[in-house]
């Protein structure tokens, strides 16, 4: 479904990417791993369009993605749940959920997405009315997730949604993810820092380390590297 | 009492066609972060369209001398928009939205020169093509009043053409929060102005939104000016006589926040006639300044801005 090959990205004259080559097939959960600055993050920007690729190429679904300008991503079906949740702060929480409903199929599957995402993530419908900006880090993690499921995705693109959250809120977030995947079977790619958690869910994982993939497999092979298990998981 | 009243009266009738200035420039602000200079002199442009509609363009010959000129100033405001888009397209897309990655200062340097240098142009451009002559859009109710008597021995006088001016602001201002609180276009500009990148995650075209907040900014003060000049005589350089006021009314109102930008400008409205009760009329000026820095001392945030934002 997204095919990288080749990606080359960073910022003016410093780069962050070297020779990135991912697949996601349809369906498929890839967890991508790494430490801090492997360049987790502008993957994903290059991937929405926020920062151009120097070289390499980019498939969505047969289409040349780097071709489709940035707004026009999301139409295809790419939902990008980016880093540090950045939710709309002045607008509610439901005016949030239309804000990811503002693609085509989002605005189609509106009044059965909304009710499945409610189901899901039942803390957004007790506070549809409030300011999205007054809530929790985790009620705004759950809601940034929320707002990536309205556009009916074809892919969903989370950037690191433990980030800065409580340990058993970070859990409940993978919990509601693995239960979101298994109801919906929607395609997911996962960027995380917390390795263990990210490789349990996932079924196929890439260890990014300075813009390089030095590693990648299916999860048991991953979760079974000495390398991750001495780097990552602590073992 | 009866002075006060009266005061009160005038105050909020122009109030309300200031909030209307103000709210054009803070939807501008709210949305793009751009500071536009070139504001007071957009709202010249809109003065000059209605009065040359109204006298020109045949508006008067159909609509006669009453009702013609309300209508010449709401056609203002389309003309203004279609003006503003192209300003934004051609020049100001150059320097904001997505391009400001790439240039120093996130590019309000260049937007602070751009802005100038369009204010600079339409003023002495409006000097040679309109002359340097005061014109007003004349309606034979700026000079008529309605007496009100609210008690047995008061009575104030609601000058027409004021009035129909601030119910004219009114129903705008009415109409564009609607627009602004409960239309997808709406709430997609306030994404686009809350975060201008997980706008774009959405699928929402942030340049778009920006053409459109400036043409809606640019028509909205067009028809704030048309209707200021039912009773103020204008010229060229009028704008910068109001730019300060509109810069005041959204600083007021809390910067970013549009319905704010309202109320700082009806703020400003009730001090500058209130002040004319205890001050010379020369000082109304001094008397907005002095309260806007009290408030400002008090509220730094404005009425209706934030202090902090959780992200």
């Amino acid at each position: 479904m997204l095919r990288i090959e080749g990606l080359s990205a960073g910022y003016s004259a410093k780069p962050v990417l070297n020779d990135v080559s991912i697949n996601v097939g349809a369906g498929q959960f890839v967890a991508i791993v790494g430490p801090n600055g492997a360049g987790k993050t502008t993957l994903f920007k290059t991937i929405s369009g926020i920062v151009k690729p120097s070289g390499g190429a980019i498939t969505f679904d047969g289409v040349d993605l780097l071709a489709v300008p940035p707004p026009q991503r999301a139409h295809l079906g790419i939902a990008h749940v980016p880093e540090g949740r950045q939710v709309f702060p002045s607008l509610t929480v439901m005016e949030n959920l239309e804000m990811g409903a503002i693609t085509e199929s989002g605005r189609r599957d509106w009044q059965a997405n909304i009710e499945r995402i409610f189901e899901w993530l039942p803390v957004l419908k007790e506070r549809r009315g409030q300011f999205a900006g007054t809530m929790s880090g985790g009620q705004q993690q759950m809601l940034a997730i929320g707002r990536g499921l309205a556009s009916s995705p074809k892919l969903l693109m989370l950037d690191e949604p433990s980030m800065g959250l409580a340990p058993s809120t970070a859990d409940f977030i993978f919990e509601r993810l693995i239960e979101i995947r298994r109801q919906s079977g929607l395609t997911m790619l996962l960027v995380e820092q917390r390795v263990a958690e990210a490789l349990e869910s996932a079924d196929h994982g890439y260890v990014l380390e300075a813009g390089h993939v030095v590693l990648e497999g299916n999860n048991a092979t991953l979760r079974a590297d000495d390398r991750v298990r001495k780097a990552y998981l602590g073992m | 009492m009866e002075a006060f009243l009266q005061a009160l009266a005038a105050g909020l009738l122009i109030g309300a066609v200031y909030g209307l200035m103000c709210v054009g420039l803070g939807l501008i602000f709210g949305v793009m972060r751009v500071i536009n200079f070139a504001h007071g002199d957009f709202m010249m442009l809109g003065m000059y369209t209605a009065f040359y509609l109204f006298t020109a363009a045949g508006v008067q010959a159909m609509f006669g001398n009453t009702v013609g000129p309300f209508i010449s100033i709401l056609l203002a405001g389309p003309v203004l928009a279609v003006f503003g888009y192209f300003v934004h397209r051609t020049l100001i897309s150059h320097v904001s939205g997505t391009r400001i990655a790439s240039l120093e200062g996130e590019g309000h340097y260049a937007q602070l020169i751009l802005t100038l240098g369009i204010a600079l142009i339409l003023q002495n451009g409006g000097l040679i093509v309109f002359g340097s002559v005061l014109a007003s859009i004349r309606t034979p109710l700026s000079s008529s009043a309605w007496e009100l008597v609210p008690f047995f021995d008061i009575s104030i006088f609601l000058n027409k053409a004021r009035s129909i001016d601030a119910i004219v602001s009114l129903a705008i201002m009415i109409l564009l929060s609607l627009l602004i609180t409960r239309t997808r276009i709406g709430k997609s500009l306030r994404a686009a102005a809350d975060n201008p990148t997980a706008a774009t995650y959405m699928g929402i075209d942030v340049d778009r939104a920006h053409r459109t907040a400036f043409a809606l900014g640019c028509g909205i003060t067009a028809i704030a000016g048309g209707l200021l000049a039912t009773n103020y005589p204008f010229h060229p350089f009028v704008g910068l006589e109001y730019v300060i006021v509109m810069y005041a009314g959204v600083v007021l109102g809390g910067m970013g926040s549009i319905i704010g930008a309202f109320w700082g400008g009806m703020t400003i409205g009730l001090v500058q006639q209130m002040s004319t009760l205890i001050l010379p009329t020369q000082l109304q000026n001094a008397a907005i300044f002095a309260v806007f820095l009290l408030i400002i001392f008090f509220r730094p945030q404005g009425f209706f801005g934030r202090m902090v934002e959780r992200t």
